[in-house]
């Protein structure tokens, strides 16, 4: 360091002044020593040292530069350690359940004691009340009679509300139209509308028979035969449908023990439902009670039926009506509603005395309670009537090759009476056409490749009648267009067979129940469904011409025979 | 008491719903399918609401009473069907 600061030029001189002031050397040949170790001070590595040093020796001199330890360090940047802790439940609800609980300690903190245990005590009740509810009162409640009216009611009108989605506050000025559902079908001829199904209920099952509600056009009565997947569910259901709201779930169900073969609304007694079973049993289920179950039947002994029951309707006016009902032993009895223990009246309908006769469908023409039209399983066609002296089995008919499946009785009223027509379905793959008046069929539909199984004029236009067969298909025939083929033909999807074709009162919709237990319903185009003014004329010149080919086969028949 | 569970299990899943609660006459719920906080905000609010509602229609005519109760929002529909001793309120998102 001596060597390095020489060189730099700058001579161990001045020190030596300041050590003549402070030291007395002996000798000035010991000088070069003194000044070495005189010079010894400047070099002291303390850094005070140095800075007093070189202060005084700022006489003009100018600074003394000296070696400096560079000394590197590295700080690492300060590590923020921060927790975050993770909490079970909601951090809103935490903080809000604890800050009441807080809120409600801090504040009797400052008071008395006495006050403190009230706020705590109140609080837990108020805690508790709901659980004490909940648990001890929960089953009572929700079991009590008021709970389930109130919640039969209640649920039924949210079902409904829950369903529709009319938006009262769209805006067309701010968004594009949404894409309406349903296109328009104004001009087609049979547009499906509503399909019925319910999982629990009508999975499974077979629709026996379907009926609309004559007071309410909008309630529609399907019964089920037995489940053979759920042996523990009920054999017999009854469902009632509302067209007029968008659920899906039945407006009532309905049970009973043994498969429901026929079901018809009570026509007198708006809430009564009447259904005939494979036991033989008509049950009667009231919507008014809560319960699903019947509230009244018939009881199962010779009195009353012990066949299945294919057969119910009600028959008279008002003040004078009657249930009627048969049974497939040819059993027919009259009941009162009001009444249900025994019938009021039993008819046996047997045929030349010896034959009973096993119904499998009936009808009564349009106004009249006496006479009326039952087809049998081995497909011969009857009238009866039921009082007077001729009463049971009048007339026989050709009749069909198979077990007559549905019967209709014209009832389109209008400027002519056409109540003397009737037709029936058959398995034997064809519908006929009948009059009162004659035993020999009118006409013949041969259209169908598979058992039809349903049949029925419309209400409101003469000409036009539905059938249903076992392929899907369901059927519009209108006599005044063409009667070699149906003027209006639809296939139900998935092709399941369809047991039963029933119009609505007001002759627009069609419902058809099928093998899976599904109801469909079908809108009817205008063009087809509304008669106009002329079609009853229309249909007397349809008739004649059916007579006239009529008689002109026979002829023809009658004379090959001959020859 | 089966039939009650069933209905309110499909009244639950139907589209939309976001929660269904039953309160009794005093606005403590009895059966609810939100958190705890949630129904009994709900149930005591609305059941308030539903009392005014009855009396403002008693009010006006005192032959006629409240049927059903629909409170229409930006974001959910709330539907309170009042009886004398209970309410059943169904919340649902209409726009699903």
């Amino acid at each position: 360091a001596e060597a390095l600061l020489q060189s730099m030029g700058i001579s161990p001189d001045i020190p030596n002044g300041k050590d003549t002031h402070t030291h007395t050397p002996p000798h000035s040949s010991a000088s070069e020593g003194n000044n070495r170790g005189n010079v010894m001070l400047p070099w002291d590595p303390d850094p005070c040292a140095l800075q007093l040093h070189s202060d005084s020796e700022l006489l003009g001199q100018g600074f003394r530069l000296g070696m400096a330890k560079v000394t590197q360090v590295d700080f690492p940047p300060k590590e923020m350690v921060s927790y975050s802790k993770e909490t079970q439940t909601p951090a809103d609800t935490q903080t809000h359940t604890q800050a009441k609980p807080e809120e409600e300690m801090a504040d009797p903190k400052p008071a008395e004691d006495s006050q403190e245990e009230k706020a705590d005590e109140e609080e837990k009740q108020e805690e508790v009340l709901p659980k004490e509810l909940t648990e001890e009162e929960k089953m009572h409640l929700l079991n009590s009679e008021e709970f389930m009216a109130f919640f039969d009611r209640g649920s039924r009108i949210v079902e409904r509300a829950l369903s529709e989605r009319v938006d009262v506050c769209f805006d067309y000025s701010g968004r594009d139209l949404e894409d309406r559902e349903g296109e328009m079908q104004a001009g087609a001829k049979m547009s499906l509308s509503r399909v019925f199904s319910d999982e629990r209920w009508s999975k499974n099952r077979v629709v026996t028979c379907l009926d609309w509600s004559p007071q309410y056009p909008e309630l529609l009565v399907a019964s089920y035969n037995s489940n053979d997947d759920a042996p523990h569910e009920p054999d017999g259901v009854a469902l009632v449908w509302n067209m007029k709201y968008k659920k899906t779930t039945p407006e009532y169900t309905f049970h009973c023990q043994s498969a429901v073969m026929s079901a018809a609304f009570a026509r007198f007694h708006p809430n009564l439902i009447v259904g005939g079973t494979y036991s033989g049993q008509i049950v009667l289920w009231d919507n008014r009670s809560n319960k699903r179950t019947s509230v009244q039947r018939t009881p199962l002994s010779a009195s009353a039926h012990t066949h299945p029951v294919y057969c119910v309707n009600v028959v008279g006016t008002e003040n004078a009506h009657n249930l009627i009902s048969i049974s497939t032993d040819g059993k027919m009895c009259s009941w009162n509603l009001d009444m249900l223990s025994q019938p009021q009246d039993s008819l046996e309908l047997v045929f030349k005395q010896s034959k009973a006769v096993a119904v499998t469908s009936m009808a009564f023409p349009l106004g009249d309670v006496n006479n009326f039209v039952v087809g049998s399983e081995d497909g011969s066609l009857y009238t009866a009537c039921r009082h007077g002296s001729k009463a049971g089995i009048s007339d026989v008919f050709d009749g069909h090759h198979g077990p007559v499946t549905g019967l209709s009785c014209h009832s389109a009223g209008g400027p002519v009476d056409f109540s003397h027509l009737f037709i029936s379905a058959s398995f034997d793959w064809t519908v006929k056409l009948w009059t009162t008046k004659s035993t020999r069929p009118l006409y013949l539909f041969e259209d169908s490749c598979d058992y039809v199984y349903d049949v029925m004029w419309s209400p409101t236009h003469p000409a036009l009648f539905a059938c249903v067969d076992g392929s899907g298909r369901l059927d519009l025939w209108n006599l005044n267009n063409d009667t070699e083929v149906p003027s209006a033909s639809v296939v139900v999807d998935g092709s399941p067979a369809l047991n039963r074709v029933r119009w609505a009162h007001s002759g627009r919709e069609i419902a058809t129940g099928d093998s899976d237990g599904q109801v469909l319903v079908y809108d009817v185009g205008e063009k087809i469904c509304v008669p106009k003014a002329d079609e009853w004329t229309r249909f007397v010149h349809t008739l004649v011409e059916i007579n006239e080919n009529r008689d002109e086969g026979d002829e023809l028949a009658a004379q090959r025979l001959l020859a | 008491m089966a039939e009650v569970e069933e209905t309110l299990k499909r009244i639950q899943t139907h589209k939309g719903v976001i929660g269904t609660i039953v309160v009794n006459a005093e606005g403590i719920p009895i059966r609810t399918t939100l958190d705890n906080s949630t129904t009994v905000q709900y149930a005591g609010l609305l059941h308030q609401l539903t009392m005014k509602a009855r009396s403002t229609v008693r009010d006006l005519d005192p032959q006629n009473d409240l049927t059903f109760l629909r409170i229409r929002s930006k974001k959910h529909e709330i539907m309170v069907a009042p009886d004398k001793e209970y309410l059943l309120i169904v919340i649902q998102n209409p726009s699903e």
